[in-house]
């Protein structure tokens, strides 16, 4: 898909070492949009919408504010943030920065960890993207789902 | 030709004759730029900028050297050629005096150089026989022409922005439908007078 | 045949030529913006050859702008007030920029370009930083993520700061990170030593700088950074004094300690200091010198969450309990707070300082969050 410059200009920002040290991208090289779509469908298919992930993803962030730096144990997870200074803007552009929360979910049956950002939980709500195939910043929406343990039911 | 009023021609270029919605040239800009009025604007005058000035300049190449020394077929290249230069001269033009505008038009600006658009105002003013008063007003009325057509749908495209379109048209689907709507509007204008 | 080719080439030649020619000459006519006159703060005139950003042109005459992203227009560091000749605002600065910043004729000195005079506004502590070329003298670990870099000034070669302020660390492009960015770090060492600076820098998750420092820097490597900056510093007053802070957040306390241990300071200082389990503990024994040259300084390290093996018999808990159960017993009716580290406790302990008595403005410390 042919992109308009403006595009071109939001593209560069998810890019490695412009924003974060490994970007937003990963080995995909298909236009944003498309990442996103894909995305879309396999949560539509599932009844999800990606608010309800951003919405369970916050909540643990704002749990583990509790414990400043340490563990915090939720029942099933335990969840661990690093809160750095400064701020980061939204590589789509729009106003607005991000403070850099990094967070760590541990899901304790399932024995797996996710990590994942502040700015990456509105990167899905705002903007329904979940980073590019093979970036480490990448959460599979239907993983997510399932680690989370959201109802696909409805 | 000749017998025709260089007003006329100008007036047709514009309604008419709507060198994009009459003859569906310059359709790629057209469509990508149209989303705001502010740089539909903007390009829109560029485009009747680079018509005129290389209407003009295009006559003078073809029948003041091409013809006399027999190498019309020549043509096409020595068109595009002066149509390039005449599209750098604009866009260090329009960095220099309107920063915001370089950033909105970004890669179209150069674009414009192969704008069909334009070409085919040069190459149509050669095989219609124009004099060189008329070869300046076809271009700048053609001109004037894509900037209506491209103002309009960009004040379309603007209401549109709130309105509820289904999915699978959002975006190039609609524009096409509107451009095509359009068009047909401006069928409504060639009974007022005839050019070929 | 032949001939005709030639001659239709050489046509063709002449009228690109001619072309070639005539936007040669426009383009000497049209880019040159010619010399601007900026001026700022209505006293100081600098004159500069126009056509670039109001960035790089205070960089010529020294004046450094803070930049986090290195012009890029990403980082919002560089917001100036233009009261004259700054033109329309662009797009890339519209989504930084408040309505209220916009409406008060704030920009990003990255993205304005100079074309014509300009008059601003610039704050006046900009005018003492400096661009520093500094050599590595030294890597330490003081824990697994925090590292001391030790850094011998090579031009200039001499820094004045205020204990408490920071400097701007710019990386240089590795492995994946191909553009320059730049970090804030506070110092650590002493203002005495005006040859050396200190800074500790802690890993942080894809960070830009903080991945260069812990795994590219090499002792002897050649840094860039600007500076000093910041309002961060000890005010003054015989009130007791609480400090706070937390991983890196330690580097600044450490300079201010230092000043206060030779003004030989008869303040009472309590310094908390907050961490999770011993492995993030370090520095403890220089806090032990200052508890030996500062007559009244107690220092207080608390452990939210030790490891058994740390057989830890100090504080426990977040850091917030040890500083309420401490402040709950002095009047705090003049106390000051001097805070480091890392926004969440931070924002923790403001609420606890001030529903015990110690209010907004005797709390300090650097708002780069």
């Amino acid at each position: 898909m042919k992109q308009t410059p403006e595009e071109a200009r939001i593209r560069r920002n998810f890019e490695t070492g412009i924003l974060s040290k490994d970007g937003f991208l990963g080995s995909d090289e298909r236009h944003i949009h498309d990442i996103i779509q894909e995305d879309l469908q396999t949560l539509s298919r599932l009844g999800v919408y990606p608010d309800e992930i951003a919405q369970r993803l916050k909540h643990f962030i704002d749990e583990g504010k509790k414990g400043l730096e340490g563990k915090i144990d939720l029942g099933a997870f335990t969840v661990q943030i690093r809160w750095d200074r400064g701020m980061i803007p939204c590589p789509f552009g729009e106003p607005g920065l991000h403070p850099k929360i990094h967070a760590r979910l541990f899901h304790k049956t399932k024995q797996r960890e996710i990590r994942y950002t502040q700015l990456g939980v509105h990167l899905i709500r705002k903007h329904g993207f979940f980073g590019g195939k093979g970036s480490v910043f990448r959460l599979e929406p239907a993983e997510l789902v399932t680690f989370l343990g959201i109802d696909t039911t409805k | 030709m000749e017998s025709l009023s260089p007003w006329v021609i100008f007036f047709a270029a514009i309604f008419t004759g709507n060198i994009l919605l009459t003859y569906f040239l310059g359709m790629c800009s057209f469509l990508s730029v149209s989303k705001q009025i502010k740089t539909a604007l903007g390009l829109g005058l560029a485009v009747t900028f680079v018509l005129t000035i290389t209407s003009a300049l295009n006559y003078i190449v073809y029948h003041q050297i091409l013809e006399p020394l027999g190498i019309v077929y020549l043509r096409y290249i020595v068109f595009i050629v002066v149509i390039a230069a005449t599209v750098q001269l604009l866009e260090m033009f329009i960095e220099r005096y309107s920063e915001p505008l370089t950033i909105n038009l970004g890669i179209f600006l150069p674009l414009i150089t192969v704008n069909c658009a334009i070409l085919g105002v040069s190459l149509f003013m050669v095989i219609r026989k124009y004099t060189f008063i008329q070869s300046v007003l076809f271009g700048a009325g053609s001109g004037l022409g894509w900037l209506l057509a491209i103002l309009a749908m960009a004040g379309i495209r603007e209401r549109l922005n709130e309105q509820k379109i289904p999915p699978a048209l959002r975006g190039p689907g609609i524009a096409l439908i509107i451009t095509g709507i359009m068009a047909m509007a401006f069928v409504g204008f060639s009974g007022i007078v005839q050019i070929q | 045949m032949l001939n005709h080719i030639i001659f239709t080439v050489a046509v063709l030649g002449g009228i690109n030529g001619l072309l070639a020619l005539l936007l040669v000459i426009a383009e000497r006519f049209f880019a040159n913006y010619g010399e601007c006159t900026i001026t700022i703060n209505e006293k100081r005139e600098l004159r500069v050859s126009g056509g670039s950003s109001l960035l790089v042109a205070l960089k010529t005459d020294k004046i450094f702008l803070p930049s986090a992203c290195g012009g890029r227009g990403t980082c919002a560091y560089c917001k100036c007030r233009i009261t004259e000749g700054g033109g329309p605002v662009l797009p890339t600065e519209e989504s930084l920029l408040s309505e209220d910043e916009i409406a008060d004729n704030v920009r990003l000195a990255c993205q304005v370009k100079v074309k014509s005079d300009l008059a601003i506004r610039l704050p006046e502590e900009l005018f003492q930083i400096q661009e520093f070329k500094a050599r590595v003298a030294g890597l330490e670990d003081l824990t697994y993520d925090i590292k001391l870099v030790k850094l011998r000034l090579v031009d200039p070669t001499d820094i004045q700061f205020t204990p408490g302020q920071y400097v701007q660390l710019q990386n240089k492009p590795y492995a994946k990170a191909k553009e320059t960015v730049s970090r804030a770090y506070s110092i650590a060492s002493s203002a005495i030593d005006t040859k050396n600076i200190d800074l500790m820098i802690r890993l942080v998750p894809e960070g830009m700088v903080t991945t260069w420092v812990h795994h590219h820097l090499k002792q002897d490597e050649e840094v860039v950074f600007t500076g000093p900056m910041g309002d961060f510093r000890l005010h003054e007053g015989d009130a007791e004094i609480i400090m706070i802070a937390g991983g890196s957040g330690l580097a600044p306390m450490v300079s201010i300690l230092d000043e206060l241990a030779r003004n030989k300071s008869q303040r009472k200082i309590t310094f908390f200091f907050g961490a999770v389990s011993k492995k993030d503990l370090f520095y403890v024994d220089e806090m032990k010198q200052f508890q030996e040259k500062i007559p009244k300084f107690t220092f207080v390290p608390a452990l939210s969450q030790p490891d058994p093996e740390d057989n830890w018999k100090g504080q426990t808990g977040l850091i917030t309990i040890p500083v309420e159960n401490h402040i709950k017993k002095i009047d705090t009716a003049k106390s000051q707070a001097y805070l480091c580290g890392s926004p969440g406790m931070i924002n923790a302990c403001i609420k606890v300082l001030s529903s015990n008595g110690i209010t907004k403005e005797r709390i300090f410390y650097d708002p780069f969050a």
